[in-house]
């Protein structure tokens, strides 16, 4: 076991790990953060993004053990008091999501792509959600909502 | 699969001493993109190993710099910090090109050069522009460096580095005024003959002829290589579709001659051809269609 000391949706965690585990194990089994959730388990899928020191990466290729110090946003870190972001407010708006399964990896995408670069082309949007795969929309709706998304970000400013 | 141990040493020393004691037992541990999975996978190549060595405190192991001409590109530059490279925009397009195409954001944003290339993968997109600008691999161990071009870090079964020994950056002369390109086919869950691509580089004169060539297909020899003749062709011959036609042609020639005839040449022989012709149009400022 080693112990890694890092912040988890603003809250900070020290907890003992597994030197192999894996930071999607950590969030859904110990923290019980179930949001984030596990599809292929080889970094090809997407379901599993989370947001780690601003940039959205897999997190069943990540190793727990590597993360002290880090920031870790995941999909139960980006609503404030109960009220849904401007990202998921505006893929419910564009019905871009059927199942489900897919969305809370597309948000962190989203997330750590606005974060970024607050108005991004429809390409750049593409390619940062390229790696997030959806069975159900056909990807559409999901362009169109992150486009909304950064421009009701940008009107609040 | 024994007990993995975990370590993140701070500084280049206290990783190289951990790597002598730990020998073949330890491996490095870059973005983890690929050894994440070969653990997953209980492949060969982890059984092993019972400590992995985190490279990211390794302050000597980050960064881009130019230093009297030469690009120095620390092992742990991810994918996504090459393709933002303003350096490497300047000095190695293609390089930054390659890196852009590499799996997705989130694989970008943790995979390494470093790991690319030292996975020992043929179809690893970046080992080809790092082939055509003769980048050398600095290689360090607990005694001492040395410098190894990237294809022959290449043995028969991949990148063979002696235990203990870490990649801590590539070195290459800047392209800067040189006209390069980077051209992919498939996806990297295919087969692996379909993930082949070639970087390309030309060196025109005031006349508008090429002074200097550079064609280094990936995922077609053994380890990546340039492809000398179809080079050769080009020097002193002003760029044309009908040349690099033929540029294209020559690379075939050469891997079969280099790698004689299998069931996969049918398919390969004639994307080989294709993809020199493109890399080279775009290079060259060409149009791809006629
Ligand atoms: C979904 C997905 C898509 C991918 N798409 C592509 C693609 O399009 N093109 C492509 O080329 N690759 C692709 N890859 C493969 C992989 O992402 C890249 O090869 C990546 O660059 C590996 O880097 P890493 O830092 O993650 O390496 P790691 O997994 O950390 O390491 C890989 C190997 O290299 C060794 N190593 C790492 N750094 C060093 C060093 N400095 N010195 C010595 N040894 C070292 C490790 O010990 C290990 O054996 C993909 C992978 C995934 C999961
Ligand atoms: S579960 Fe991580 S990418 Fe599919
Ligand atoms: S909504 Fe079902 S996979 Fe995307």
């Amino acid at each position: 076991m080693i112990t890694v000391d890092f912040t988890v949706n603003g809250e900070r965690v020290k907890l003992d790990v597994s030197e192999s585990a894996r930071l999607v194990d950590l969030l859904r089994e110990t923290l019980g953060l179930t949001g984030t959730k596990e599809g292929c388990a080889v970094g090809e899928c997407g379901a599993c993004t989370v947001i780690v020191n601003g940039k959205a990466v897999c997190s069943c290729i990540t190793l727990a053990a590597g993360l002290n110090g880090a920031n870790v946003i995941t999909i139960e870190g980006v609503s404030k008091n109960g009220e849904l972001d401007d990202i998921q407010q505006a893929i419910l708006d564009h019905h871009a999501l059927q199942c489900g399964f897919c969305t809370p990896g597309i948000v962190m995408s989203a997330k750590a792509l606005l974060d970024a670069n607050p108005n991004p082309t429809t390409e750049e949007i593409q390619q940062a959600i390229a790696g997030n795969l959806c069975r159900c929309t056909g990807y559409q709706q999901v362009i169109d909502a992150i486009a909304d998304a950064a421009e009701r970000r940008a009107v609040q400013e | 699969m024994h007990q993995l141990q975990y370590a993140c040493p701070t500084t280049l020393n206290e990783c190289l001493l951990l790597m002598k004691e730990a020998g073949a037992e330890a491996m490095p541990y870059a973005g983890g993109t690929d050894v994440m999975i070969h653990l997953r996978e209980r492949a060969s190549c982890v059984q092993n190993i019972r400590l992995l060595v985190d490279l990211a405190k390794l302050e000597p192991l980050h960064g881009i710099r130019l230093e009297n001409g030469m690009i120095h590109l620390g092992a742990m530059t991810t994918h996504a910090e090459a393709a933002a490279s303003v350096l490497l925009h300047e000095h190695a397009p293609f390089l930054a090109a390659a890196a852009a195409t590499v799996g997705s954001q989130q694989i970008r944003n943790t995979g390494t050069i470093g790991g690319n290339v030292c996975n020992g993968s043929p179809a690893a997109d970046t080992a080809s522009p790092l082939t055509a600008l003769y980048a050398e691999a600095v290689v360090a161990s607990a005694s001492g460096t040395r410098n190894v071009p990237v294809p022959k870090l290449y043995g028969r079964n991949g990148v063979e580095l002696a235990p203990g020994e870490l990649v801590t950056e590539f070195v290459f002369p800047s392209f800067a005024g040189w006209k390069t390109s980077f051209i992919k086919l498939g996806r990297r869950k295919a087969l692996a003959i379909s993930r082949m691509n070639v970087a390309a580089a030309l060196e025109l004169q005031d006349d508008g002829t090429i002074s200097s060539a550079r064609i280094a297909p990936g995922c077609v020899f053994r380890s990546p290589d340039r492809v000398h003749e179809a080079e050769e062709l080009l020097i002193g011959k002003a760029p044309s579709r009908a040349l690099f036609a033929e540029a294209g042609q020559l690379s075939s020639e050469e891997m079969i001659r280099r790698t004689g005839v299998r069931w996969s040449t049918a398919y390969k022989q004639p994307v080989l051809e294709a993809l020199v012709e493109r890399a080279l149009l775009q290079a060259a400022g060409l149009p791809l269609e006629e």
